[in-house]
């Protein structure tokens, strides 16, 4: 729980509600370092130029490949943006952040780049598609049981694993898996935001989503994740 | 307004929750529910962790050839 | 104001597990949160919200500054523990005891299509108080069709409850 400024005497909450279930952001990149880089860039740093490239190339690839077929074509896309960063440097006014500005480049690219290889429209610009339930409907009571919609044996609990069940190495393969399986656009924005700690305001900024759709393909994201990651502990 | 909500209805809400975006309401019916319902804790508990085992992966480094290629770009750039 | 408050058995708060003051020689330390009713601020009973949020150890909270009430519950600036409420410990299984029978009593009052009801509320009570009172609630309001009926059962936990932790309603 975030704590009050230590002066303070009167212990204070603050929008801690729901501590018990938020999720934990990896570490974003802190903005004044963004602006650092920016600045070094600007004056023709060559290590800043590489710092950036270092830390948005692994994002830039996963978002470029919702878009279009191949890796290798992926990676062309993605060299392609860092162009597009350098030539539209000055245009960049920081009305958004750094790294989201980047990312709608090369997703922008991508999807140009999709288009053109007549793959069909990306389902990142679409309402996510149909119902997809987050957990099996069979987990759950039926109609004519007693207390429907209740579960019919619970979920076991994790936490009652060995620790280096959820922390090991083959759960960590097995999580990556599951990620590169998921349809695109969900895979776009698992990624964007749960690995690569950008806010749910920056991937809508960043892949031209509103803010429901992003939700959903966050859900499905998540909940298939769950579900390979469940089989896998349990099983 | 409904007086309670289901399991099932649980985990179709519980990212909009850790999103904070359900109305005030709803998140009321939500956590009313948590408070009795050990099966859903536990869910809610998975996703977080699933979250949190996602949040290990690590971002594809640089292959060295596109390294190079893109400081060769950056200095014809910088150049121009 | 006096209102109550559920919290786990170490004194921390079930959705924020943030550490209550407890009260030692009289009331715990002041609390502070800025209200914003779906996202921060001290959350209270009134006597008629003490069965949806039933849990483990219960309290007498004082409350101050800004007060918001919502349909389940307060949400308050600021608060403090006053006492516990020893009652509820020596009544929670009694309490549970009082839900599973009520959900016994209606199904055994009620047409044989309902009797499969009757078979989740023993293995329930280990989970305690706050799932047998939504059993009984919900078992209540399947039999009779309507949502009046869940309030209904619901009123009666809380005037169950009102007399025996003698709390003022």
């Amino acid at each position: 729980m975030t704590a009050a400024a230590p002066a303070c005497r009167i212990p204070v909450m603050d929008g801690t509600r729901y501590e018990i279930a938020s999720v934990q952001s990896p570490p974003a990149s802190a903005s004044a370092d963004e602006a650092e880089l920016l600045a070094r860039l600007r004056e023709g740093d060559e290590r800043a130029f590489e710092a950036l490239v270092d830390r948005h190339y692994g994002t830039m690839l996963a978002v470029a490949r919702g878009y279009v077929k191949s890796r290798a074509v992926a990676e062309e896309v993605v060299q392609e943006a860092w162009l597009g960063v350098l030539n539209g440097l000055d245009r960049f006014e920081g009305r958004s952040s750094l790294r989201t500005w980047i990312i709608r480049i090369v997703a922008n690219i991508a999807q140009t780049r999709g288009a053109r290889e007549a793959r069909s429209v990306p389902l990142s610009s679409l309402a996510p598609e149909g119902d997809e339930a987050a957990v099996d409907p069979d987990r759950f009571r039926g109609r004519d049981d007693a207390f429907p919609g209740h579960w019919r044996h619970y979920p076991s609990d994790w936490q009652a694993l060995p620790e280096q069940s959820l922390l090991g190495r083959e759960t960590l393969e097995l999580v990556m898996g599951a990620v590169k399986d998921l349809p695109p656009a969900q895979q776009q924005v698992i990624t964007l935001r749960d690995i690569s700690g950008f806010s749910a305001e920056e991937v809508c900024d960043a892949l031209d989503i509103s803010g429901g759709n992003q939700r959903v393909l966050l859900h499905r994201a998540r909940s298939r994740v769950r579900s390979a990651l469940e089989e896998h502990l349990d099983g | 307004m409904a007086e309670h909500i289901t399991c099932q209805e649980v985990v179709e809400l519980v990212t909009d929750y850790l999103e904070r975006e359900l109305a005030p309401e709803e998140a009321s019916l939500f956590e009313q529910h948590l408070n009795f319902c050990d099966g859903c804790i536990v869910y809610v508990e998975q996703i977080r962790a699933t979250a949190a085992t996602v949040g290990r992966v690590r971002e594809e480094d640089v292959p060295p050839e596109t390294r190079d290629k893109l400081m060769t770009a950056f200095r014809e750039w910088k150049r121009s | 104001m006096i209102a109550y408050k559920f919290l786990r058995s170490d004194g921390s708060s079930v959705f924020s597990s943030f550490a209550w003051p407890l009260p030692a020689d009289g009331p715990g330390a002041w609390v502070e949160a800025p209200v914003d009713p779906c996202r921060s601020g001290i959350h209270a009973c009134r006597v008629g919200d003490l069965p949806y949020w039933a849990g483990r150890v219960l309290y007498e909270v004082e409350l101050d500054g800004e007060i918001v009430a919502q349909t389940d519950k307060l949400t308050a600036a600021r608060g403090r523990l006053v006492r516990r409420i020893r009652a509820w410990d020596e009544q929670r299984d009694a309490y549970t005891r009082m839900c599973a029978d009520r959900a016994h009593e209606l199904i055994a009052a009620a047409p044989p299509e309902f009797a499969h009801w009757d078979t989740v509320v023993e293995p329930s009570i280990p989970e305690g108080p706050a799932l047998l009172g939504f059993v009984a609630a919900r078992i209540a309001e399947e039999i009779e069709g309507t949502p009046a009926a869940y309030r209904a059962e619901r009123e009666r936990q809380t005037k169950w409850l009102a007399e025996r932790l003698g709390l003022l309603s």
